[in-house]
């Protein structure tokens, strides 16, 4: 039952759970998590048993064909819902409400940034709330704005940008509340293709630079395995871990050459499979 | 799945939970104004119990004087609300449709629209007395505001990519009238008439309160200074009654009127 | 040049219409003809000396205004903190809602005589009026807007530890404020009427008592140059709230210009 994570050939299956790791590498520890919603037509389980661990500064994707809880799941470690059973644990601590050190990236920018709030603004509350000196407030919203590329919009109002600006100061957002964790919800699926390629290109540059751990659902397998350093597959509902594999691409990834090199279209290949046999309702040994 | 979940999980309130509490929320109002005088918190002379208030109104249910009441405020909000929507909706076409009729009235109608109707209660009686006529000025006057301003914005609305292709086509001014313009300041009228409608009860109550013309407003007024307390809160039960009959009418009616319109939108995009 | 015309064009456009109908009622009144309608001149002069350098405006027309004001802002401030309350509460919601419509379409001026008995004649029993019949649209209109705010700005609310006062100041309050605003806009027309007839109904001194008592005395160019008086506090009200609406909103204009657009 227990998988190597030092495994990251693509051909073996690790089995029902994902990677774990020793107490002092993990910073987030997922343990057997299982979701269950009341329904009129009685209770639906959306998650059946997770079990992996992401360790500190790792940029793990999460993917899984459509349906598969990928984001209950991620609802479930950001404290924004409860579970039915099993745990989640943020530096050895169990998750019970939205905790201080995790900023959450929706895929829903246009609403979740606050329309009536100019950009900086926007990415300044969430420290004004926790009390940062306004100094310092001032200090982290213009890093953060100038890392994602818009330190000339502070005053513009979201809506005034185009989607993918509008996700960028998102991020900038989540970047300035200086997070451990960094949960994306599908961050990208409602951009055009060209945004969304500079997206993941600054998500791997931000990642680098500030050293942050970040889990990122998708359900673009080209995108899983360009960003991630390791890719966790989901089957599909009631979900358990299909597959998860480490993504064995040079650290310094570019949209031309990452994207035709043919180890990327291995792993690619891989993944693909994998989600075409949950899509079936194959399932990995004992779920 | 993932869309499903996307939103709040269902909380697995059943659909008759919300009308059940509705219910509770009425009960629970009527029985702490039942206790309140009988507590001897508030004077029973001045707030009687419920169950005398709500007796007094089912009495008042056989009593011809009481319908006739209702009758003549009723007459008035109708013969008030019509004559203000086609009024205003004439005017509002007329003004709306020419640019420079729109810009040369704007500042008058600015002006004209936020003056309180019951500013020109004492000319009404000047001018009317204590018959309908004075409740008919000041409902018409509300009212003609209230459906004038959606009209205008409505033809505002008019997409003039359709009106320049009814005019490409060759339709008359009455075709364009008829087939681009109207179905777009429906619904905006529908809005003003639901809002004139409250506007209008209001006024009407008003008219019978201050100036005395004939209907339940009078009826209550009598019925204070004759002391009749738990008659004056019975009719003054039957025209809040009343008030959620007209909103819940005019929500009906609007809803009619605007699926309609969007189903006939819905098949001509098809 | 051009901007010279431009203005001439736009002062046109605004007193063109205004002028003409004056012209009209003067041409009207010229031989002094009617009863019932005083020349502009006339009206003009009592206006003057009746509101502006009498006493009536210290006597009646401020301590009107005051009533109205301070039940407007007590109507709001109650408003909008019962309707956060209830809005957030998916039971109190359901509770409630019956009756508050039922207190929403009761036709406000129907409260003068219950306050009349039981509060008594008197300032209080005005300002309780305003406030009774102007707080439904209000909290109506507030449950509304909070109950209609986005659930992900709501989990962003969440996810970044925005809770309680700071997310009912930050997120909620500033999220219902479209629906809030347009009961407020509601409420101001309401508070002016009831201020009005409150003063018609009982009390002896007030705008409306003194524009009743013209009216019974048959003092025609006072009568009109109260209801002139009426007016100019309608619009008055009318233009503040614009203003105040224009610079709260502001980001919801704009918002809505843009998805308009698209």
């Amino acid at each position: 039952m227990q998988p190597d994570p030092e495994d990251a050939s693509p051909a073996a299956t690790s089995g029902p759970a994902g990677a774990t790791l020793p107490d002092e590498e993990a910073l987030l520890r997922v343990r057997g998590l299982q979701k269950i919603y009341p329904a009129d037509a009685g209770p639906v389980e959306a998650i059946r048993d997770l079990t992996f661990d992401l360790g500190r500064g790792e940029l793990t994707c999460l993917v899984g064909p459509s349906g598969s809880g990928k984001t209950t799941l991620l609802k479930c470690i950001a404290g924004l819902m409860s579970t039915s059973d099993g745990d989640v644990a943020l530096g050895g601590k169990t998750i019970t409400g939205p905790p201080k050190n995790m900023a959450v990236v929706f895929q829903e920018y246009g609403r979740s940034l606050f329309p009536w709030l100019r950009v900086g603004a926007n990415v300044e509350l969430p420290l004004k709330n926790a009390g940062t000196p306004r100094a310092r407030r001032k200090e982290l919203v213009d890093e953060a704005l100038e890392a994602v590329g818009l330190e000339h919009v502070h005053k513009s109002y979201p809506w005034q940008l185009s989607g993918g600006m509008q996700q960028r100061v998102a991020i900038a957002r989540a970047i300035a509340y200086q997070p451990e964790v960094l949960l994306m919800d599908e961050p990208f699926a409602a951009v055009d293709a060209q945004t969304r390629a500079d997206l993941e290109d600054l998500i791997r540059s931000v990642w680098k630079k500030l050293g942050v751990t970040i889990l990122f659902v998708t359900h673009d397998i080209d995108e899983s395995v360009y960003l991630g350093q390791r890719v966790i597959m989901l089957s599909s509902s009631p979900t358990v871990i299909q597959d998860d594999i480490a993504i064995d691409l040079p650290a310094e990834r570019t949209q031309l050459e990452t994207r035709s090199d043919p180890r990327f279209t291995e792993l690619r290949h891989h993944v693909y499979e994998q989600i075409q046999q949950a899509k079936q309702g194959f399932r990995p040994r004992g779920a | 799945m993932t869309r499903g979940s996307r939103g709040r999980p269902r909380s697995g309130d059943p659909a008759w939970r919300a009308p059940l509490l509705g219910l509770a929320g009425i009960a629970g109002s009527l029985l702490i104004w039942e206790l309140l005088p009988r507590a001897g918190v508030i004077d029973g002379r001045y707030l009687p119990p419920a169950s005398e208030v709500i007796a007094a109104a089912i009495g008042n249910l056989g009593s011809s004087i009481f319908w006739s009441d209702v009758y003549d405020t009723m007459l008035a909000w109708a013969v008030g609300l019509s004559l203000a929507a086609l009024t205003a909706t004439a005017t509002g076409l007329l003004v709306g449709m020419s640019p420079f009729l729109r810009r040369y009235t704007h500042s008058t109608i600015e002006f004209l629209r936020p003056i309180p109707s019951v500013a020109l209660i004492p000319l009404a009686v000047l001018l009317f007395g204590i018959g309908i006529e004075s409740a008919l000025m000041l409902i018409i006057y509300a009212c003609f505001w209230q459906v004038l301003i959606q009209v205008l914005y409505g033809v505002a609305d008019v997409d003039t990519v359709a009106m320049n292709t009814a005019r490409s086509y060759g339709f008359s001014p009455l075709q364009r009238v008829r087939d681009v313009v109207l179905p777009t300041v429906l619904p905006y009228f529908m809005t003003g008439i639901r809002l004139a409608a409250a506007v209008a009860l209001i006024l009407a109550i008003t008219a019978g309160l201050v100036i005395g013309s004939p209907g339940l407003g009078s009826a209550i007024s009598r019925a204070q200074q004759g002391g009749a307390i738990t008659g004056m809160y019975a009719l003054i039960l039957a025209t809040g009654i009343l008030g959620v009959l007209i909103n819940l009418a005019a929500r009906w009616v609007e809803r009619r009127a605007l699926s309609w319109h969007t189903s006939v939108r819905a098949e001509l995009a098809a | 040049m051009s901007i010279a015309r431009r203005l001439l064009s736009t002062a046109l456009a605004l007193f063109a219409l205004p002028v003409l109908l004056l012209a009209v009622w003067w041409g009207y009144t010229l031989g002094g003809s009617s009863f019932f309608v005083p020349e502009p001149v006339q009206l003009a002069d009592t206006f003057v000396n009746t509101w502006i350098t009498g006493e009536r405006l210290t006597e009646d027309v401020l301590p009107s205004l005051q009533r109205l004001v301070l039940g407007l802002f007590l109507a709001i401030v109650l408003g909008v903190l019962l309707g956060l309350l209830v809005g957030l509460n998916k039971t109190a919601r359901s509770l409630t809602e019956p009756v508050f419509e039922f207190f929403r379409a009761l036709p406000p001026p129907v409260l003068i005589p219950v306050l009349m008995l039981t509060i008594g004649v008197g300032t209080e029993m005005q300002v309780a009026v305003i406030v009774s019949g102007c707080l439904w649209p209000v909290l109506l209109n507030t449950i509304e807007g909070v109950r209609g705010v986005d659930p992900v700005q709501s989990e962003t609310s969440r996810a970044y530890g925005i809770t309680g006062f700071s997310r009912i100041r930050h997120q909620l309050l500033p999220g219902a404020a479209p629906p809030i605003m347009a009961g407020v806009r509601q409420t101001l027309s309401i508070g002016l009427i009831l201020m009005v007839i409150s003063e018609m109904f009982a009390t002896s001194s007030g705008l409306g008592f003194t524009i009743v008592q013209f009216q019974r005395s048959f003092a025609i160019p006072e009568m009109w140059s109260g209801i002139v008086v009426l007016g100019m506090i309608g619009v008055a009200l009318s233009f503040i709230f614009q203003f105040v609406e224009r610079r709260v909103l502001r980001w919801y204009h704009g918002l809505k210009e843009v998805e308009n657009a698209a």
